[in-house]
């Protein structure tokens, strides 16, 4: 475990952008630590992907919808950290023309991608304007933002003809809908995929998927897959 | 020792985690004939005191499991203690018989406590003749010690126990988890998709201790502790009410090297007593 304190919380919509210094290793786009706010001692810790990471911090995404989360979301907050853990997003697949394809707090986890495919689009869906300032952290130059009544998935079927390669996070129908567009138009693509977590290293088979019939531990087998495996 | 089901030692050497350097034992998940899934997501949740699972037994099954798990799991070189679950008499009688002789193998763990699955485990352990014929059958079966694992979810614990003890059990592992529900604030539906799951963490130490009290009354059985030990006060604590050892499960998931932690503390606990080692408490010791 590593020791660590929230140095920084600034909101962003209904999210809460957490830095937490001293740094660690803040792993690989789609990789996560688990985190837990000592002064609240949840049993379990919470699965967070990293934003951005330096020398001298890690910065998180997080809503606080409870109190171990609220916790997470203070200044001079002791946490403890473990991980990083899991399969990240490759971008040596990406391609000359990549798209990355985002669902509101999902989207977090594309902004350290952009930055190593600064030649990437970045296609996003929020349910309001509110939710869609995450958007701000993905550092890719050209954005389409999709609010209802439109549709991302519209956005991506435009732009699937041309695209060399697909990353996407998100709620689970659109990260498995944005799979199966991939796979229809024969376009690789990588998705991570969320399950709730108790440990993180594949230690309580509680973070079960299916994907391609098997139930997996995502902690194991992600949270980035193929999509083919989503798809199948 | 690990709780059967809350360490996967390869995995956790993958994440950097060499978790079973810091065990005696290494306990697998349980094992039944068949592979199965498991329970539909979710299979975790916090609650109040600790948390529920509704994990259901996902295992590759016997055969797949001796061939390919076993040689791996064995090559980290600590002593393994096998959890075989089942269905009906026959299922553990045949995981004995495959695993009898199996090199490494210190012990079999017969999970008859399991609530997460439809139909066995808990059913059988929550019959004392039925613990009774399903251990006599498994102690035909195999030359490995039988630990029984059984459940507080039961009225007459004292009277499994003892049925264990006829049946020809070397050991018992108190306890397995309490049958739990927790409902989704948002949803107002179950948090698990197996709707109920099994409550582990501090809320069922006083039960798992009171277990331990129970059946070092009830029976000459040496007894492994186990539910909610998160500190070496806790593991004292089993050790006080009668455990000859103890297992440590959901409180590792925040803590990984949380077995290193619990050794360090309970030397300096008995050392402040003045005793040289746990054996200066006990007197019945797992062999």
């Amino acid at each position: 475990m590593t020791p660590s304190r929230v140095a920084a919380c600034e909101p962003l919509g209904p999210y809460v952008q957490v830095r937490l210094e001293p740094t660690f290793p803040g792993g690989e786009p789609g990789q996560f630590h688990m985190l837990r706010a000592l002064s609240h001692d949840s049993f379990l810790a919470r699965p967070l992907s990293a934003v951005a990471s330096d020398a001298s911090g890690v910065t998180f995404l997080c809503q606080p919808r409870g109190p171990a989360l609220a916790a997470l979301a203070q200044v001079g907050e002791d946490v403890e950290v473990l991980g990083p853990f899991g399969h990240g997003l490759d971008a040596r697949a990406a391609g000359t023309a990549p798209l990355l394809v985002g669902g509101g707090f999902g989207v977090a986890l594309l902004a350290p991608l952009a930055r190593l495919l600064p030649q990437a689009e970045l296609l996003a869906a929020f349910r309001d304007a509110d939710a869609a300032c995450a958007a701000e952290l993905v550092p890719s130059a050209e954005r389409e933002i999709a609010l209802p009544p439109a549709n991302v998935l519209d956005l991506l079927a435009a732009r699937l003809p041309s695209a060399s390669g697909v990353f996407a996070a998100g709620p689970d129908g659109l990260v498995r809908a944005v799979a199966m567009a991939c796979a229809g138009a024969g376009v690789a693509c990588q998705v991570a995929l969320e399950a709730p977590m108790a440990c993180g290293y594949g230690a309580c088979y509680g973070c079960a998927v299916r994907l391609g019939g098997q139930i997996v531990r995502l902690c194991v087998e992600g949270p980035v897959v193929a999509g083919e495996r989503v798809a199948a | 020792m690990n709780a059967s089901g809350t360490l996967d030692p390869l995995a956790a050497r993958d994440a950097g985690l060499a978790i079973d350097r810091e065990l005696a034992l290494l306990v697998t998940k349980t094992v039944t004939p068949l592979a199965r899934e498991g329970n539909e997501a979710p299979r975790v949740c916090e609650v109040e005191g600790g948390m529920l699972n509704s994990i259901g037994l996902p295992n590759p099954g016997l055969d797949d499991f001796a061939r390919t798990v076993l040689p791996a799991v064995r090559a980290l070189g600590r002593p393994l203690v096998v959890s075989i679950g089942g269905f009906e008499h026959a299922d553990y009688e045949l995981a004995c018989r495959r695993l009898d002789g199996e090199a490494g193998v210190a012990a079999l763990e017969l999970n008859v406590s399991c609530p997460n699955v439809k139909s066995g485990c808990i059913s059988i352990g929550s019959d004392a003749g039925e613990t009774e014929a399903v251990v006599r059958a498994c102690r035909a079966a195999t030359r490995l010690p039988l630990w029984v694992k059984l459940s507080p979810n039961v009225a007459d614990l004292a009277a499994i126990a003892r049925a264990a003890e006829r049946g020809g059990a070397h050991a018992l592992v108190l306890t397995n988890t309490l049958r739990g529900l927790a409902i989704d604030h948002w949803t107002l539906e179950p948090l698990l998709g197996g709707v109920t799951g099994g409550l582990s963490g501090p809320a069922l130490k006083p039960v798992a201790l009171a277990a331990v009290h129970i059946c070092r009354e009830a029976c000459d059985l040496p007894l492994v502790g186990v539910g909610g030990i998160a500190s070496g006060w806790d593991a004292l604590e089993f050790l006080v009410a009668g455990a000859s050892a103890v297992q440590v499960g959901s409180a590792a998931f925040k803590e990984p090297l949380l077995a290193r932690r619990i050794r360090e503390e309970l030397v300096t606990l008995l050392a402040q007593r003045g005793l040289a080692g746990v054996g200066a408490l006990k007197t019945t010791t797992l062999d």
